[in-house]
């Protein structure tokens, strides 16, 4: 076949894929009979409403001197690895405000981080195309400085973020700039799989953050600049279990809501949206007006661990806190007392649930609890 | 860095992509490192037209399985009510009014200087 041909046969099915993605589309919207606020409202429920000083900063971790990039909690409650523009990955006692290592990197251009489930190791990633994992126990070189116990290479673009595999010391999953995702066996360093890739029915763009679902481990979540969300299967990488369309900028963010059923995502377009996985439908979008010309980005999220709230970081330094069942924003922990003096640019909740953790470009972390009269039912 | 004619022959195997995807992005400001495939040989040509059609044909039979299964998924609002009733039955520390049992522990960030019972009302 020539290459006149072959040309011709893309066109047409270029155009095909684009009339059937018009025709899901329009099929998706006669299915959506309403939205959660609107299910909501309609059986009574009210929003959410915290006094002055329910939700306050209890601690303030400093030690960084450049920006916050990433943090992550360990899963035994209490402590936090945080990478930042300095350099450096540093792991703090959250409780106590104590920094228990500080990890000088070999590649200072980090953007990601992540705690092992087991809490004795750490991983991070940037734009050095690699993962490097830290090991916590190990003694640190003649040098002062603490030994990369494996770097996981393979990746043909920057690592945007990575998350461990829950209850897995040994699997880890990674986002990239050259468009895949990649699980990865840290025993052997070895990919076990790559998602994406060219003309691999993967993103089309770079990955920005992943996301895997606690109640089953073999699914996680992916956000590109190709504006798409996908959920993979990691037993089967050569498509992606869904894609979800809906946002109009690059999906920054990517978190599973706590039920494991749906998931958020928050974009450059300035909203974030609530997919569920096993329909498709885009449930809710979660977008307050600015009266400005420029819509502030969406850089972070997390659910609370009912999922009743979400906490969103934004490129002009709010941090909304929304009530996600109302869709309404009903706090905004960037403008409280102690708020960030930067954009915030990392967010993550503890493992119980008590607290919420926020990273800036002011160079600090701030933890966030609720500290008011609670009313238990 | 690329040739005109290989560039050309990129942007025609990419038509269905918007402008922006084909923008790599560097979210620190440094150097971008992120390295395309497509800068390969211009006598892929063919075979990089025949791998994209065939990537596009996937796509259509994934769209399509996607149709078919709209056709028994229910609408949203069944959704809606299944994570309205999920969300209202996990105990929640960050929210004023929730469902118990609330551990102490979790108020510990309060701990030490503040007496942890006085500021709670049980219902």
């Amino acid at each position: 076949m020539s290459v006149a041909e072959l040309k011709e046969r893309h066109m047409a099915a270029t155009q095909t894929v684009n009339d059937l993605r018009e025709k899901l589309k329009q099929k998706r919207l006669q299915l959506l009979d309403t939205d959660v606020a609107g299910y909501a409202r309609s059986q009574g429920k009210t929003p959410v409403t915290f006094g002055p000083t329910d939700l306050v900063c209890c601690r303030i971790l400093q030690g960084h001197t450049g920006k916050v990039y990433s943090l992550d909690w360990t899963p035994e409650k209490n402590r936090i690895v945080s990478a930042s523009q300095d350099g450096r990955l540093i792991v703090w006692n959250a409780l106590t405000s104590q920094k228990t290592h500080a990890i000088k990197l070999p590649c200072a251009w980090v953007m990601t981080c992540a705690f092992s489930p087991s809490g004795q190791s750490v991983a991070c990633g940037g734009l050095d195309s690699a993962c490097s994992i830290f090991n916590l126990n190990s003694p640190i070189d003649k040098d002062g400085n603490h030994p990369v116990s494996r770097m996981l290479s393979g990746h043909k673009g920057y690592v945007s973020s990575c998350q461990y595999v829950p209850d897995e010391d040994t699997h880890l999953i990674t986002s990239s700039g050259d468009q895949t995702c990649v699980l990865w066996d840290i025993t052997t360093g070895l990919r076990t799989s790559v998602f994406g890739g060219e003309f691999q029915s993967g993103h089309t763009a770079d990955v920005l953050s992943v996301s895997i679902s606690s109640s089953s481990p073999r699914l996680f979540v992916s956000g590109s600049c190709d504006t798409t969300a996908r959920l993979w299967d990691t037993r089967v990488a050569s498509r992606a279990q869904r894609t979800f369309h809906g946002h109009e900028g690059d999906v920054n963010t990517v978190k599973f809501f706590p039920d494991g059923n749906r998931f958020g995502t928050g974009s450059d377009d300035g909203t974030c949206r609530l997919f569920d996985i096993r329909t498709g439908h885009q449930l809710q979008v979660y977008y307050q007006p600015h009266g400005d010309s420029d819509i502030p980005h969406v850089t972070s999220m997390a659910f609370s661990i009912s999922g009743r709230l979400l906490f969103v970081g934004y490129s002009n330094a709010d941090c909304y806190v929304w009530d996600t069942l109302l869709a309404k924003v009903v706090l905004n922990l960037g403008a409280v007392q102690n708020s960030h003096e930067g954009r915030i640019s990392c967010l993550g909740l503890s493992a119980d649930g008590s607290a919420l953790c926020t990273g800036s470009w002011d160079t600090n972390l701030k933890i966030w609890a609720f500290g008011g009269h609670r009313s238990v039912i | 860095m690329e040739s005109s004619s290989a560039s050309q022959e990129q942007n025609e195997v990419q038509t269905n992509l918007p402008s922006s995807v084909v923008r790599p992005v560097s979210r620190t400001g440094a150097p971008n490192n992120n390295h395309n495939n497509s800068n390969s040989n211009m006598v892929m040509g063919k075979h990089r037209l025949a791998a994209a059609i065939a990537a596009l044909n996937q796509q259509i039979h994934i769209i399509q399985e996607e149709l078919d299964q709209l056709d028994s998924c229910g609408e949203a609002s069944l959704v809606c009510r299944e994570l309205v009733s999920s969300v209202e039955l996990i105990p929640d520390a960050l929210l004023p009014v929730t469902r118990g049992p609330i551990n102490v522990h979790l108020d510990r960030w309060f701990h030490g200087a503040n007496d942890s019972r006085r500021n709670k009302r049980w219902i």
